[in-house]
């Protein structure tokens, strides 16, 4: 696997690469303006999670060209800077940097709030913090795009959205894979119920299943409508291409445009390089000495490996049934 | 004032403004639901990844996804696993178990438990004396406004650490929350840890995103609900803080995080306010993420997104390195400090138990045997092991000396300057070496030493020219063959017999054999295949050749008719002319040209009815001899970069281990654990080396700077690490198919860890066993074995011969063991499995119950196929269009049994589909059909947008009018009904099988199994149900029995089963 292996498995990433993006998710973006001309009148655009960047660099192409445009990036993480936008490196969970944003604008709430951060790590969510910081720097009638996993409870999710937006619709860009869960939630027309005061510091709507509106497991769920993007002639992601594409210019290796700076892993890779990550105590490292002897060992009694046991069937009913209040 | 009741009817508020919102959504009529209750699908088994450990007394509590697993550590060499509780958190994960602490109580006969995960939590209590467990109580699931981090018994009372930092005083039995407090900074936290034992002196360590820790003091809130601000704030990380631990009795805590390191913090008492913290250690030893840690007395435990668990001194050394588990991380880690046991849970929903020993391992190492002196001239040329306590070396001056290991001195046995320059030396194999070594100069010269009377040594000139190998094979303790290779591919084979006074020993050339012609044409390796009537040889050219063992043997029909081998007697193999030709060489009855590739076969082994066979490779394969002739059953792969494998070797408990070098380590590999059991940085596999094992020890011997130096693990000193539960694929299930089912009398009963009372009335009739197979991005295809009766699942073999992640497997050929005319229990099927790069696989399996298991085993094999295709090819492209092929346009118009094209490797082309519908607006991700009465097709669809699409589709024999020479009839395809959901799932519909005209089954990534009426018009909902594995990618559904139902098999993240009855 040469360094053109990943040029030949994944066309976006290749062309972002030619084209100068950061990222292959800035087609991505492209793609959903568009379907939905999300950057029509757009003056004020706050990228969230932004780095490594690729979306704020559309932003500032699109918006940041029309003079008055002014966009900024807000990510936990350090990003190298880009010309026309505003960074923020700071907490989208804190009010702190809601005031900030809106400090940039002048005053002014944004037109358009975009969102491509991934639900890191092992279980956090970006989407309803994104959603809940919008609320905070979002003009009435104002535009939402964030990435969504489309999981368990992505119905849960759609149902907040549609508290606050008048038109919410899942959207799946071309350039995202099929295989990929991932898809936008496209929301337009904020438009914050009667009395909504914003604030950070709660979850906002921590929505259950509605045994009505919303359920868990029966019929009535809320599924918003589907729409692709991208026309059937731009490349399939799910596809290898040559490394010469049609019609296209003869290939040449580029490297890619911005790696990450900064991150969180960086000393733990030079100390790698260098070879002195801690390493184990070696038996060669110590004389033979006397042995111990130890405890019968453990053995698990297989022949067959078990991977899951029998069930326990409950025969008896719990002696006390839980109390209802647990359930509203 | 409940935060939970709060949030109910906050959104009780707002739903009638979702109203507007609903004018978008897919609604089914209400009315229509009493009648479609039924079927009913329930959880069976699941294997998800193990999110929670905790070891309470002597009993392992381990979560994964909503169930709980309770293993039982006895310490009479006994672990088992007793029960799993289906279903504890509802659809929330495992994330921690909390024992309520028992001032007088002992935990070795019932415990309360606190099971939390995600924003769930729930008491149960639960009693397990005498190896019989019983649930006593369970409280009711409490749902949390935001993700608890972290739980701890205040008496009788829990305090939860929140997801946006703030603290929560719960009643767990009544299920109240009894106070609440924030933190002035309600940042998101990535963790947190509750210290003390009542509330007034409570103390939360929050790790905030911001990469800080935040320490607080709930109790110190003026009125409830006002927020406290933190009293220390602790930085040092640069990446989010996953966790931490608090060991109270030094007053230290350990954090986890993002940037890869582990931090010690001398820290006091946490529940003084303004203590002073001091960063101790900063440990960097993980490769990627560290998920978990943990203070013990003594150590430090950390594990994460690398698969490894380290174990740290407090002072920042890693003591010990545990590796086995495969895929995406270690989630969950627990520990045993009275029997020193560190047990780890991965993605891979493997549980490993791990013994921790301390500083360095006792009665392991390497050690410099000081070969060199005045009184021992020349340099070392060769070694090897005669058992593990005799070493044997050969110098330059052609002098041969034995070195014992237990008296620690060297000993010369004989010196021939015959032998100078260039010798060959190798110690007859057997339990201790049968006391005799052989050597093999340059000038055609063997000459057998036995060891104790090195004065009766045997010399035999057997070549005009060089002896190229030596290799010993051993028959019990009847027959020993030393084999020697000399020039044009000559093999002497000669007796060695012993006098019976033991002072004298007799060599007697036998026979010759011949090895088909190459550049390096000498064998490298030799092995008596039992009963004993063939050797199996490698050669340097990766050949594994099968001889007899004897000249006779094939002339004389009563040996040869007696081994079952002679059949029609197979004559003399292909690459000798003149086969029984005494003077150049018996030819090979059975070849296998170029087995391993042009660096060489590296050692033959016989076990249990098979020939393994290692090599240069980087493989090893299973062979089989049935009628004479050698086949391949299995080529497996071993550890990632390790490509000279140089041995295998079962040891006592049964299990194989390979040995092989690992860039310039010497590694003994257990394929099982995926464990290297020895690793020795012996410089590469170039120079000289030997291994040997016996009960008593491993050893392995080889030369380094002019000295040998030699690595010695003493029997009893590497206590074996436990797999609990191994592991099922180390990433995503791409692929699930039912291959069919095994019945097991009564005599091959799964036994029941449970006594017989639990035995539930009714389980009785056959044991229906179905076989499933699984493929991974992992690379892998499993078998497994899932028991109707018990819910549980058992591995029965794994394939891993791609070389990228395999997509797809499908299964046809169905049969049972013995044909159709002579049917014997078990199942046989043919399996092709596909995947990245382009790969296509073909094997048999066989699926047998054996008689001293009471579990079925398995044959797999490879074996010539002919695949039959079905005459329609539907391709699931990513535009939302379905395309239909006609392939007897293709294929042969009489057959439906294709042969094999003429050039291999070629697929056949399939030109211009013959329909082509658009159905879906993008990717599809399912695909079934079903013939219906009338003979036309239902065919289904799902696709990444969530919507179904259903039609029948007839095909209509068209007689062409204008064809060309014969008229012919041509299929025509025509779509009769069609019907379409747009919102049926709320994100890919992956797995989708029509189960009958009038019922369908669909599955998706949004974790819903939903039933469909189908036959009516439009498809219609019948009901749903949520189910646990994420990302799920396949499904697999199929009639097991009229009591039982149907049975459904889901694999992505993980795999569950469900079943419902018809």
């Amino acid at each position: 696997m040469g360094r053109t292996s990943k040029d030949k498995r994944d066309v976006y990433y290749r062309l972002a690469k030619e084209n100068g993006w950061r990222a292959r998710s800035a087609f991505k973006l492209l793609q959903l303006d568009k379907e939905f001309q999300l950057f029509q009148g757009v003056t004020r655009a706050v990228d969230l999670c932004a780095a490594p960047g690729s979306w704020s660099q559309v932003l500032s192409q699109k918006i940041g060209g029309q003079g008055s445009g002014h966009v900024v990036a807000v990510d936990l993480q350090a990003m190298a800077p880009l010309p026309g936008v505003v960074q923020i490196q700071g907490d989208i969970t804190q009010l702190s940097t809601a005031k900030e944003i809106i400090q940039h604008f002048k005053g002014c709430p944004a037109d358009l709030v975009v969102c491509d951060g991934a639900p890191d790590g092992k279980y956090r969510l970006s989407c309803p913090q994104a959603l809940n910081i919008a609320t905070h720097v979002l003009k009435p009638g104002g535009c939402f795009v964030a990435k969504i996993f489309r999981g368990r409870d992505v119905t849960l999710l759609y149902s907040q959205l549609q508290v606050f937006f008048s038109s919410v619709l899942c959207a799946k860009p071309r350039s995202s894979r099929n295989s990929s869960i991932e898809a936008f939630a496209v929301c337009q027309g904020y438009d914050p119920p009667e009395g909504f005061i914003p604030d950070l510091s709660k979850p906002l709507l921590d929505h259950s299943y509605d045994p009505d509106f919303n359920q868990l497991d029966g019929p009535t769920r809320i599924i918003v409508p589907f729409v692709t993007c991208g026309d059937l002639s731009s490349y399939d992601s799910d596809r290898s291409y040559p490394l010469d594409l049609e019609g296209g210019s003869e290939y040449k290796y580029t490297p890619p445009t911005q790696p990450p700076i900064s991150p969180p892993y960086q000393e733990a890779c030079t100390l790698k390089k260098k070879g002195q990550l801690a390493k184990e105590i070696r038996p060669q490292d110590c004389p033979i000495s006397r042995v111990d002897t130890f405890p019968r060992p453990l053995a698990a009694p297989q022949c067959h490996t078990l991977l899951a046991p029998e069930v326990w069937k409950c025969d008896s009913q719990p002696a006390l049934t839980p109390s209802p209040c647990a359930f509203f | 004032g409940s935060a939970a009741r709060r949030e109910g009817s906050f959104s009780r508020e707002f739903s009638s403004l979702l109203s507007r919102g609903c004018l978008s959504t897919s609604r089914i009529d209400m009315d229509a639901l009493e009648d479609y209750v039924w079927p009913r699908a329930t959880s069976e088994l699941i294997l998800l990844p193990v999110t929670g450990l905790e070891c309470v007394g002597d009993r392992l509590l381990a979560g994964e996804g909503p169930d709980v697993l309770v293993y039982s550590l006895d310490f009479g060499g006994h672990l088992q696993m007793i029960k799993r509780v289906q279903n504890l958190l509802g659809h929330y994960l495992i994330h921690g178990f909390r024992v309520r602490p028992e001032p007088n109580g002992d935990l070795d006969l019932e415990a309360m438990v606190a099971v939390f995960g995600s924003k769930g939590l729930r008491v149960v209590k639960i009693s397990w004396g005498q190896g019989h467990f019983r649930e006593l109580w369970r409280s009711g699931l409490w749902n949390m406004s935001d993700w608890i981090w972290d739980a701890r018994w205040l008496e009788g009372n829990i305090a939860l650490a929140l997801g946006h930092n703030s603290v929560v005083l719960y009643d767990p039995v009544v299920g109240c929350i009894l106070q609440e407090v924030p933190c002035t900074d309600r940042c998101t936290l990535s963790s947190a840890c509750l210290i003390g034992d009542a509330w007034k002196e409570l103390t939360i360590v929050a790790g905030a995103v911001s990469n800080q820790l935040l320490v607080w003091y709930p109790a110190t809130a003026l009125t409830d609900n006002k927020p406290v601000a933190p009293d220390r704030r602790i930085s040092g990380h640069v990446g989010i803080i996953f966790s931490m631990s608090y060991l109270e009795s030094k007053g230290l805590l350990a954090t986890a995080s993002e940037d890869r390191s582990v931090r010690i913090w001398k820290v006091g008492d946490l529940r003084v306010p303004g203590g002073r913290v001091q960063n101790i250690g900063h440990c960097f030893g993980h490769s990627a993420r560290v998920w978990q840690v943990k203070l013990l007395e003594n150590y430090l435990i950390s594990a994460g997104e690398d698969c490894v668990c380290l174990v740290w001194s407090h002072e920042g050394e890693i003591l010990q390195a545990f590796r086995g588990h495969q895929g995406r991380g270690i989630r969950a880690i627990a520990a045993h400090e009275r029997q020193a046991w560190v047990i780890t849970g991965g993605d891979d929903s493997g549980i490993r138990l791990w013994h921790l020993v301390g500083r360095g391992y006792r009665g392991l190492g390497v050690s410099a045997l000081c070969f060199k002196s005045r009184g021992r001239p020349g340099t070392l040329k060769a070694v090897t092991l005669a058992g593990s306590w005799r070493l044997l070396a050969v110098t330059d001056t052609g002098a041969l000396y034995l070195y014992d290991v237990e008296v620690k001195c060297w000993e010369q046995l004989l010196e021939d300057k015959h032998f100078q320059s260039y010798c060959l030396l190798e110690a007859a194999p057997g339990p201790e070496g049968f006391g005799l070594c052989a050597m093999a100069n340059g000038e055609g010269c063997v000459k057998v030493v036995p060891i104790n009377t090195p004065t009766a040594a045997v010399d035999e000139t057997l070549f005009p020219g060089k002896v190229h190998s030596l290799s010993w094979a051993l028959r019990g303790y009847e027959e020993l063959l030393l084999l020697a290779s000399g020039p044009g591919g000559v093999v002497a084979c000669l007796e060695i017999s012993a006098a019976p006074s033991g002072k004298a020993i007799f060599v007697k050339e036998r026979c010759r054999y011949l090895l088909p012609p190459s550049k390096q044409r000498w064998h490298t390796c030799s092995a008596f295949l039992p009963p004993g009537d063939f050797l199996v040889c490698g050669d340097r050219r990766g050949s594994v050749l099968l001889f007899p063992s004897r000249p006779g043997l094939l002339k004389d029909p009563g040996v040869g008719g007696k081994a079952g081998a002679g059949a029609g007697a197979p004559g003399v193999g292909s690459g000798s002319s003149g086969g029984g030709n005494a003077f150049t060489g018996l030819g090979p009855v059975s070849t296998l040209p170029s087995l391993h590739g042009k660096q060489g076969v590296t050692s033959v082994t016989c076990h249990g009815g098979y020939v393994y066979t290692t090599g240069r490779d980087g493989a090893y394969y299973q062979l089989f001899v049935r009628d004479g002739q050698l086949q391949p059953v299995l080529r497996q792969k071993s550890c990632r970069g390790m490509n000279w494998l140089a041995g295998l070797r079962i040891v006592p408990d049964g299990s194989m281990v390979i040995l092989g070098f690992h860039a310039n380590e010497f590694v003994v590999w257990n394929p099982r654990s995926h464990e290297k059991l020895h690793i020795v940085n012996c410089g590469g596999g170039h120079r000289s080396w030997a291994f040997s094992d016996t009960e008593a020890a491993m050893a392995f011997a080889y030369l380094k700077d002019g000295d040998v130096m030699l690595y010695r693990a003493l029997g009893g000193c590497t206590r074996p690490h436990v797999i609990l539960r191994e592991g099922l694929h180390g990433r995503e299930i791409t692929c699930v198919k039912r291959v069919g089912t095994i019945t097991l009398g009564p005599e091959y009963g799964v036994p029941s860890f449970m006594q017989p009372d639990d035995l539930e009335p009714g389980s009785e009739g056959p044991d229906l066993t179905d076989i499933v197979i699984t493929c991974s991005e992992d690379t892998t295809v499993c078998v497994l074995a899932l028991p109707t009766t018990t819910g549980s699942a058992h591995a029965l073999t794994a394939v891993c011969n791609h070389i990228s992640s395999v997509r797809a497997v499908a299964v046809w050929g169905i049969g049972t063991p013995g044909g159709p005319q002579d049917p014997q229990p078990g199942l046989t099927a043919h399996v092709v499995s596909a995947g990245g790069r382009a790969e296509m696989h073909c094997f048999s399996i066989m699926v047998t119950p054996g008689p001293q298991h009471p579990k079925p085993s398995r044959l797999p094999r490879h074996a010539p196929f002919v695949p039959r295709l079905d005459e329609y090819w539907d391709r699931q492209p990513t535009d939302g269009s379905l395309a239909f092929w006609d392939l007897t346009t293709v294929l042969d118009h009489d057959s439906t049994v294709l042969e094999p094209p003429v050039d291999p490797g070629l697929p056949y082309r399939l030109g211009t589909p013959s329909l082509t519908l658009q159905a879906h607006s993008c990717g599809i991700n399912s695909l079934h059909t079903l013939p219906t009465r009338e003979g036309h097709h239902l065919v289904a669809s799902g696709s990444e947008d969530g919507s179904l699409h259903v039609f029948v589709l007839a095909v209509e024999m068209l007689e062409l009018e204008e064809s060309v020479g014969e008229a012919g009839l041509v299929p025509q395809l025509r779509v009769l009904e069609e019907y379409s959901v747009p919102c049926a799932h709320a994100a890919h519909v992956t797995g989708l099988k029509i189960l009958s005209p009038s019922i369908m089954v669909s599955a998706s990534i949004d974790q819903r199994l939903t039933f469909w009426r189908l036959g009516h018009g439009e498809p219609t909902f019948m009901n749903s149900t949520v189910f646990h594995v994420p990302d799920v990618a396949d499904m697999d559904c199929w009639p097991v029995s009229p009591e039982f139902g149907h049975r459904c098999a889901l694999g992505g993240q993980g795999l569950e089963v469900y079943n419902w009855y018809d």
